[in-house]
């Protein structure tokens, strides 16, 4: 659904006519973001303190004769010599090669927040051996594994390197600042010190009295008529990490725009904010919905992270240059021989919270992708049926139109799992509740979808309707979950449903009671293949500053909003997550979707892109958002096939079908003013296209499940960029028109009208591409121009993988468990290949006891054999090979055989075609989950 | 959730032993009898290209033929059917990927064979709930069926008389335009003489008129002159001009000698008699502006700046709008005065005073009620009336001759009969078209839809009561009171080729914010009675009715002699 005012008063004027019409006026009716709603840079008062420091010599300097070790971390004094505030650094030596780097006030006045263990991080991060070399010039050095860290004293900085070249270095411009705490009665006196820190030049100091110089947003902020009061003063945070050697970084979703991160320096910063953007802009450094601080630099010799563990509002400078050799003149002594090495230089600074930084030393992109998951956590494999179709619309009006569409679709052969209702199937916005003329019986009409294998997900946002009659409402109240006002009463903001409260879900007692709403009895009306979505979770508040919190509301444990505003939206569906958790009493997988997010979020929600529009260039964008997201953990996401707001024509939606199918979260959806577009409402050419790429999601979903089993156990990310698999080719850096899918499938989505015919690169060095449909080859390391009609995905298979498929186009992904498989076996140069299965029961936590089974396939000397890297003591699949495709051989075999697990022999028919070389093995019929061999001759 | 944990505990009754397995006598499984003798021998041809295949490959899960006929009984094949015999009943086809699926398709289960569910038999169930729906459909047919006779010989009837009344109208319009061409020479003749007449009293009058105006402005010049002469030497230079204000035609707060020497058209100088013919014209409305009491002495007919000072304060900070509208004020064109007869009874001035808005064409619009201005203001126009009607007398043009208003006379006379026979012919126009847009309009193949025609039909739900006046618009009007809304009106026919009374659309409703205009499609179902039986909204302002009618049922087939196995 979505959300801003514009159509938010669009809903309103349906039902509350006279309300809308004033709400129509104040509103103007253009489309597009209202970039005034939200603050610039230059309206932070935060922002713009630390992005007009200028690098330099930094006034932060390490006290190296405090130093104190243990085995795996180092605690060391670091003053500001301005105003002569000490502060605590403390690095640790974590597994799998990542520095924590935490720089905390030594007496504060205030606690600063901290994110607790279990809402970022995973848990705690277990620490490794971090060996000190002693100091030289004022240059302590470590080591951990192959990697090594220099702490120079004098100023601060902090240099990593990999096997002694450096990736990374912390405050080498000098732009570390820390606003330490301090009392408002105190702070006119003290300006004289800290004036000096909080202005831009140090030649400013001397003159200005700092008295009137500082006051500005310290302790009061204003924006837009909405006064922010800030009890606590100036409490931001920030610093500069550069990456020298590296020309590009990518991540710190969520933003709509490329890959590969722009400089700033002609725009405001990448913003980290959660908030609610109607129709955003695109190619734009704006804040979305969700936010993860997680960066990474990639070059053709190292990938490299880092991960600022920070729940307040925060930006991001970025530039890139040649490698400046005044700022690092240190680190040159690294940087043997050439001159012109690129430097990619950050700045990160938030409005609060301490400064906690993961650098993770890689140094290829799968084991930064494993180091970040050691942190904060792997996607779970999801259910089978969650990684199928979803049709969804704001909204489905009643549950004949719920059994209308599930019946339109099965009738026009269009597969589906999932049916959603959007907030209109509420009784009055007020969530686990339903609008008892429309939906009746709900428990009937889940049981229809039911009998199908279908599951149905109802959107519960986090807002409670202030209605003394909503029980959900009067309880939370009652029992004081609420988040409170600056003033200490229940918040009370517009949102849906109109006056409403949020629980606290910061506290862990408002989670568990969060939670317990899901079970069947306290949500009625619902049944156990009833899953979940939040939305308007960053939260989205219409009447506020920013369409969210003011940032002096405050929780329960009395911190403000501004201290964790980016964790909200994560603790609200993770709260959800454990309800459907409860539900099944811990045995089934849930689903919840989310629109906020944070560092964390993967494990327990998926994430699509928010609000839209059905316009080619959005479709066009969601390939570099979902790289992003993908990149920074958030694996199971996607975008709104067709996009949410507007009318797209039919062939927009149908490329974007397409697109889809290699994209991790498959679902459509619409904006209540739009027209239907339920699939089979497409005019009959693009509805089968539609409905064939559908189907075509359907057959590979093996696969997709196998890359989800890989996600929750390596941290791969299902969705890759091509030099995710390519690490070593420069010119694909920048590349985010085209995208992998696992290491095998090859995507570049149409993202044009009309286009009939598009340029793909195909990369790495002797590898050689295979038409998924046609199976025609291309060799790698070219730009080529394919045929791509309206019925054509540009998709390839690598040479050297091996695809599981399931050809046998049921009407719903929970009706495929038992059907064989087809396995693609698409041959590198050499005739080899390799892949894997994955199998278990597609929908319970059995997996997790060891019930699944995984197997390995290899080609190599016309010889395939399925070799069983796992499989559970009381697993049994009824999954059969039905065929084997073969791609890539070159000259036809007499015979073929198989010898199966009890070593029988029996010979197998076969088809080959001497014009593309696809050699088509007749049904081998041997169980999946066993060993097995097949040799051609 | 189904029952998939059967599919797990299932025995492994799996494809094997079923595969080749044959359905009653000898066909393969889901092979309809139609078919049956291409599934027979020792190889099977695929039925549409004809590649072979041995025999054991049919049914065997595996799918060989391209267009899926060698597997009619597995799911092997994505395009391929398979047949539910559905004994005792009508055998039906569905989709091959809906066999061993784990949901039973086919009323007698056929489908699910691998053990992994187990499905009833429910075809007499549903047999019978179809011959049930079948038999109450029939009834409703029949009784629709008898009513729609009877719209039918209605609508015929309704038809025939139209066309009658249509042909008597032609006629009847045919002598009416022969009379009416009669009485317009007639008329022509008669205003002939009286247009001349009026014309030559109404010239004789403006040349009077327009004498009066030049002298009256030739004594305001006069008066502006002396003013201006403020040394009396009989010339006005431009230092005179500087003094004034009202020049400074930059408005920069003062008058420069480049702005007074552009009054005085470049010369340095100007006499009584060039400053009248010259530039007086081009300064009198600024001019009189800031000097009130020259004005109206000056022009006394044209009281703009009299009333303004005698009404209230004299405002030398008008408002910019009050400014803008003041070169306006005064008609100085010839035309106004002669034109505007009527007019005179309300001076311009007035008006704009009280309207204050600068309409060029003020003259002609100035009958009361004539714009939407307020009614208090409308009295106090009429005050001004009253006060200003002996200075207007001056202004009005004497009466006709007694000759020519019997020509007048004369002319009325003519004109009102060749109205009148006009107003008939009209009439009978109207009328004819009327009945030609009846009879274009497609009310069904037999008219049995004109019995609908001019009635309304009502569905209320929970908020709104929906109204569908058929060939005429449809409508809904929130339950609780409130403005109705038009959901469109009339468009046509909008059923499927084959079938185009299906149903109807109604276009151009009213606009929906941020969207389309509403519209609604109305589909026709037969029933006994005409009833709106549902309103929806499947799509934002896109709305759906379902109305029925005897009009679209169909004569119901003779009963079938014999009871036989109706196709499910």
């Amino acid at each position: 659904m979505s959300k801003t005012m514009l159509f938010r008063i669009q809903t309103l004027s349906w039902t509350m006519r006279g309300f809308c019409l004033l709400l129509a006026v104040l509103f103007c009716t253009c489309l597009g973001v209202h970039r005034e709603n939200f603050r610039t840079c230059d309206q932070s008062g935060f922002c713009k303190r630390h992005r007009n420091m200028q690098p330099g010599s930094s006034d932060y300097v390490v006290q190296a004769s405090s130093l104190r070790l243990s085995k795996t971390s180092l605690m060391v004094d670091v003053l500001n010599t301005k105003n002569n505030v000490r502060f605590l650094l403390q690095v640790y030596g974590l597994q799998h090669g990542i520095f924590r780097v935490k720089l905390v006030e030594a007496e504060p006045i205030r606690q600063r927040y901290e994110i607790p263990i279990g809402v970022t991080l995973v848990a705690e991060p277990e620490q490794a051996e971090l060996v000190y070399h002693g100091d030289s010039n004022g240059q302590l050095k470590f080591s951990l594994g192959d990697n090594q860290m220099l702490i120079n004293s004098n100023p601060l900085r902090l240099d990593f390197l990999i096997n002694n070249e450096p990736v990374s270095s912390v405050n080498a411009q000098g732009l570390l600042k820390f606003e330490h705490t301090r009392e408002k009665r105190a702070a006119k006196e003290e300006e004289a010190g800290e004036g000096a820190e909080d202005e831009v030049g140090a030649e400013n100091e001397e003159e200005k009295p700092s008295a009137d110089v500082d006051d500005e947003g310290m302790w009061e902020e204003t924006f837009k008529g909405f006064s922010d009061s800030k009890p606590n003063g100036p409490t931001s945070v920030g610093v500069d990490i550069a990456f020298p050697g590296f020309r590009y970084v990518y991540g710190i979703p969520e933003h709509a725009d490329s890959f590969a991160l722009k400089t700033t320096k002609s725009t405001d910063p990448y913003r980290m904010y959660n908030l609610d953007v109607f129709e955003y802009e695109l190619y734009n450094p704006m804040a979305l919905y969700g936010h993860i601080p997680f960066m990474v630099a990639h070059n053709d010799k190292h990938t490299v992270g880092v991960f600022f563990q920070n729940a307040a509002e925060g930006w991001i400078d970025i530039q890139s240059n040649i490698a400046d050799k005044s700022v690092f003149s240190n680190l040159a002594d690294f940087v043997t021989g050439n001159n012109d090495v690129p430097q990619t230089d950050t700045h990160w600074f938030f409005e609060d919270g301490i400064i906690d930084v993961f650098v993770l030393l890689g140094p290829s992109p799968k084991d930064v992708f494993k180091q970040y998951a050691s942190l904060t956590g792997n996607t779970p494999l999801p259910p089978l049926w969650a990684i199928a179709y979803h049709q969804c619309r704001w909204n489905y009006n009643d549950q004949d139109d719920v059994r209308t569409v599930d019946q339109t679709m099965d009738k026009f052969d269009i597969p589906f799992d999932v049916i959603w209702l959007d907030i209109e199937h509420t009784d009055g916005k007020k969530y686990f509740t339903w609008d008892g003329s429309r939906f009746g019986d709900s428990v009937e009409m889940l049981r229809n979808l039911s009998s199908k294998g279908r599951k149905m997900v109802t959107i519960v946002d986090p807002h409670l309707k202030r209605d003394d009659n909503y029980e959900k409402y009067t309880d939370a109240r009652s029992q004081g979950l609420l988040v409170k006002n600056k003033d200490g009463n229940d918040f009370d903001g517009w949102c849906w449903p109109g006056s409403s409260s949020w629980p606290d879900f910061l506290e862990p007692k408002v989670r568990k009671w969060w939670a317990d709403q899901f079970s069947l009895e306290k949500y009625q009306g619902s049944a156990n293949n009833l899953y979940v979505w939040n939305d308007m979770n960053e939260p989205s508040v219409f009447n506020s500053p920013e369409i969210t919190f003011p940032k002096d509301v405050r929780h329960l444990s009395g911190v403000e909003n501004r201290e964790v505003h980016n964790i909200y939206g994560m603790l609200v569906h993770q709260a959800t997550w454990d309800g459907l958790l409860k539900r099944s009493n811990y045995k089934e997988r849930p689903f919840v979707l989310t629109r906020a997010f944070f560092a964390g979020s993967q494990r327990s929600g998926a994430v699509w892109t928010g609000d839209n529009m059905g316009e080619w260039s959005h479709l066009k964008m969601t390939v570099p958002m979902m790289l992003s997201l993908n990149l920074a953990g958030i694996h199971f996401s996607g975008a709104d096939i067709g996009g949410f707001f507007k009318n797209p024509d039919s062939e927009l939606i149908a490329r974007w079908y397409q697109a889809a199918i290699f994209q991790p979260f498959f679902r459509a959806h619409a904006h209540i003013d739009t027209k239907r577009r339920e699939p089979y409402l497409l005019p009959e050419e693009h509805m089968i296209v539609a409905r064939d790429a559908i189907k075509k999601r359907y057959s590979y979903l093996p696969y997709w499940y196998q890359l989800f089993y890989e996600s929750e156990t390596t941290g791969m990310p299902p969705m890759r960029s091509l030099w995710m698999e390519f690490p070593s080719e420069a010119n694909i850096f920048e590349k985010d028109d085209e995208f992998m899918t696992g290491n095998a499938i090859l995507v570049k989505p149409v993202t044009e009208e009309s286009q009939t015919s598009i340029s793909v690169y195909f990369p790495g060095k002797d590898v050689v591409w295979y038409d998924i449909d046609s199976y025609e080859s291309y060799s790698g390391q070219q730009e080529k121009i394919v045929q791509a009609p309206v019925s054509k995905l540009p998709a390839f298979q690598k040479g050297g993988t091996i695809v599981p498929r399931k050809m046998r186009g049921r009407r719903s992904a929970s009706l495929t468990y038992n059907d064989p498989i087809t396995l693609v076996v698409c041959l590198d140069k050499y005739g080899n290949a390799d892949g894997q299965v994955y199998l278990d029961d597609y929908h319970s936590y059995e997996y997790r006891h060891g019930s699944y089974a995984l197997t390995h396939l290899s080609f190599h000397n016309f010889k395939l054999e399925n070799n069983i890297l796992h499989i559970g003591k009381d697993f049994t699949t009824k999954e059969w090979v039905e065929r084997i495709i073969v791609v890539g051989v070159n000259t036809e075999p007499k015979n073929i055989h198989l010898i199966d697990a009890d070593h029988n022999k029996m010979d197998l028919g076969n088809r080959y075609d001497t014009q593309t070389k696809v050699l088509t093995i007749r049904k081998p019929g041997v169980n999946v989950a066993q060993k097995w061999i097949i040799n051609l001759h | 959730m189904v029952n998939y944990k059967f599919w797990w505990g299932a025995a492994l009754i799996l494809w094997c032993g079923i595969l080749t397995g044959v359905q009653g006598v000898g066909r393969p499984k889901g092979v309809s009898l139609e078919k049956a003798s291409f599934y027979v021998g020792t190889e099977f041809k695929c039925l549409s290209n004809g590649k072979t295949i041995p025999m054991e490959h049919v049914n065997d899960d595996y799918c060989d033929c391209e267009d899926g006929s060698d597997e009619p009984g597995t799911s092997a094949c994505s395009n391929g059917l398979f047949y539910c015999e559905n004994k005792p009943y009508k055998g039906t086809y569905i989709m091959s990927s809906r066999v061993n699926d784990g949901i039973c398709d086919c009323c007698d289960g056929s489908d699910e064979y691998d053990g992994t569910i187990s499905c009833e038999n429910t075809c007499e169930k549903l047999f019978a709930e179809i011959r049930a729906q079948q038999e109450a459909f029939r009834k409703k047919q029949e009784e629709g069926y008898k009513v729609k006779l009877e719209y039918i010989q209605q609508g015929h009837r309704v038809k025939e008389e139209k066309r009658a009344r249509l042909s008597e109208l032609v006629k009847n319009k045919a002598a009416l335009v022969e009379e009416l061409d009669n009485l317009r020479a007639v008329k022509d003749e008669a205003e002939v003489p009286e247009k001349e007449a009026k014309d030559k009293h109404e010239e004789a009058w403006k040349a009077i008129k327009a004498e009066r105006q030049k002298q009256r402005d030739a004594i305001a010049a006069a008066q502006a002159f002396a003013k201006l002469d403020s040394n009396q030497d009989n010339v006005v230079d431009f230092p005179e001009l500087m003094k004034h204000k009202e020049f400074d035609i930059d408005s920069d707060g003062t008058v420069s000698e480049d702005e007074a020497r552009e009054y005085l058209e470049d010369s340095e100088q100007t006499d009584l008699a060039t400053f009248t013919e010259k530039i007086w014209p081009n300064i009198k409305e600024i001019f009189k502006l800031k000097n009130p009491e020259e004005v109206k002495e000056g022009e006394k007919s044209e009281t703009a700046e009299d009333i303004h000072v005698e009404d209230g304060p004299p405002s030398p900070e008008v408002t910019d709008e009050q400014e803008a509208a003041t070169p306006l004020d005064v008609s100085t064109d010839p035309d106004a005065i002669t034109e505007g007869v009527a007019d005179t009874a309300i001076p311009d001035e007035d008006r704009d005073k009280y309207y204050d808005e600068d309409d060029e064409d003020e003259e002609e619009d100035d009958y009361p009620g004539d714009d939407d201005e307020d009614d208090d203001d409308k009295v106090d126009v009429n005050e001004q009336q009253e006060k200003h009607k002996p200075e207007d007398e001056e202004e009005k043009m004497p009466e006709y001759s007694e000759e020519t208003k019997l020509l007048i006379q004369a002319a009325d006379e003519a004109r009102k009969h060749y109205d009148e026979a006009d107003e008939k012919v009209k009439d009978i126009e109207k009328e004819i078209t009327g009945i030609e847009k009846y009879l274009e309009m497609d009310l069904g193949p037999q008219e049995e839809f004109s019995a609908l025609k001019g009635q309304c039909f009502e569905f209320t739900d929970r908020e709104y009561t929906y109204k569908f006046c058929p060939f005429d618009k449809t409508s809904q009007k929130p339950k609780g009171g409130g403005i109705e809304t038009n959901l469109g009106t009339w468009g046509h026919w909008y059923g499927p080729e084959e079938d185009k009374y299906d149903s109807q659309k109604y276009e151009n409703g009213q606009g929906c914010w941020n969207g389309p205009n509403r519209s609604c499609h109305v589909n026709f179902h037969c029933g006994a009675e005409n009833i709106l039986t549902g309103a929806s909204e499947p799509s934002r302002c896109e709305y759906q009715f379902d109305f029925t009618t005897p009009a679209r049922c169909s004569e119901p087939e003779p009963l079938p002699t014999h009871q036989v196995h109706e196709e499910l």
